[in-house]
């Protein structure tokens, strides 16, 4: 084993050291990363270790394989040209399988006057890209990957980690946001094209702010807008679906989840454009109490 | 021999209202169950004792308006089956 560089990373409330075999992905991470604040204290939460995947893979035709405490046996490697995805890779999966201290739902947020706005959805509902244009927008971005459900009062903590743009978002997000904000191009990858933007200064600042959650969204791209009530066995299934760790929580994460559905408006929403959702969100967005 | 069923003890059990439908995490497994009518019901008037399907007919009919006919006993006994494969009940020889 040669030498491993590494780099310490705060999101929100998950410490994370990152070490690598090559110098090019932390670089990257330094770069993309520089506003955030270093961890306090000795001990981080997670590592994740970006090895090559045999050992002459380390120069020739360098390959990276993500090595972590939580992993997935179906996670291919990576060129090094996709360092910077397979840490990210990795840091979403170590906060999927392995953190317990809030229910973790797959969803994007925001929040305005303290309260919180949770988008869930599956890949390609666009949750990310609302997320990330709302935050161009006055919202304060919270995350695009993971909702952070406290267990005791239900609030939300931001986990404002890179936004991952992908294909068409990309150039979207290229018309409203300065170049300074996006990580290289990396095209091709296992999820398509992917580049990274660093979310707002203000939204890195104040990321230990949590919000109350005050609207559940079930966005779907692509079809006619509309608004859409939700029966409540569906919308906790639904949260169940889209949680990593409901069922690693037990009987927490049955209580945090059922005072989840009991309190939070929710409805499906359909749209075919950003101003379209924009639009939708705010008829919601007015009427709450 | 009638076969009689018992619910599982009520400390292991969590009822949750979600709108028509009501929710049950069961303690033992970890597992949370979506029960629709009559099932919450029969769960409900069975209490500690191991009772037959007929048995739970006759609490229900007291209970709730129960239509009268003669499959209630049946479809009691198919929910019995259903939430005994469940884990949510055991079966008792009577």
């Amino acid at each position: 084993m040669g030498e491993m560089h590494q780099i310490l990373l705060k999101i929100g409330p998950a410490a994370f050291r990152i070490e690598s075999a090559w110098r090019q992905p932390l670089d990257q991470l330094a770069d993309l990363y520089q506003n955030y604040p270093e961890p306090t204290g000795e001990s981080v939460d997670f590592t994740v270790r970006l090895e090559p995947e045999k050992p002459w893979r380390r120069y020739i035709r360098p390959s990276v394989h993500i090595d972590s405490d939580f992993w997935l046996p179906d996670a291919a490697p990576l060129p090094l040209t996709q360092g910077l995805l397979a840490a990210e890779i990795g840091m979403n999966l170590q906060m999927a399988l392995g953190w317990r201290r809030h229910l973790l739902i797959h969803a994007s947020s925001v929040e305005k006057d303290g309260k919180a706005l949770i988008m869930a959805g599956l890949s390609g509902s666009g949750k990310s890209t609302l997320s990330a244009m709302l935050a161009e927008r006055g919202w304060r971005f919270m995350g695009d990957e993971f909702a952070l459900l406290s267990l005791n009062s239900g609030e939300i903590t931001a986990f404002p980690r890179l936004i991952s743009l992908k294909n068409k978002a990309i150039e979207a997000m290229q018309n409203i946001v300065p170049p300074s904000r996006f990580g290289p191009e990396m095209e091709a990858t296992p999820k398509g094209d992917i580049r990274h933007l660093v979310p707002p200064k203000q939204a890195i600042a104040r990321m230990d702010e949590t919000a109350k959650p005050a609207l559940l969204l079930f966005p779907r791209f692509g079809h006619a807008p509309e608004l859409r009530d939700m029966g409540q066995a569906e919308i906790f299934v639904r949260l169940t679906q889209a949680s990593t760790n409901y069922v690693a929580l037990g009987e927490a994460g049955f209580h945090t989840l059922t005072r989840f559905v009991d309190q939070i408006p929710t409805k499906a929403m359909d749209y075919q454009s950003v101003e379209q959702a924009e639009e939708l969100i705010e008829s919601l967005w007015s009427q709450l109490p | 021999m009638i076969q009689k069923y018992r619910a599982a003890p009520k400390d292991d059990l969590i009822w949750h209202g979600l709108d028509s439908m009501m929710l049950l995490f069961h303690r033992p497994s970890g597992i949370a169950h979506i029960l629709a009518d009559p099932a919450p019901a029969i769960m409900e008037v069975m209490e500690d004792a191991p009772l037959a399907a007929a048995e739970i007919a006759s609490r229900l009919t007291v209970l709730f308006d129960v239509e009268a006919g003669a499959d209630l006993e049946d479809i009691i006994f198919a929910r019995l089956e259903e939430l005994s494969a469940l884990g949510l009940l055991t079966r008792v020889s009577g």
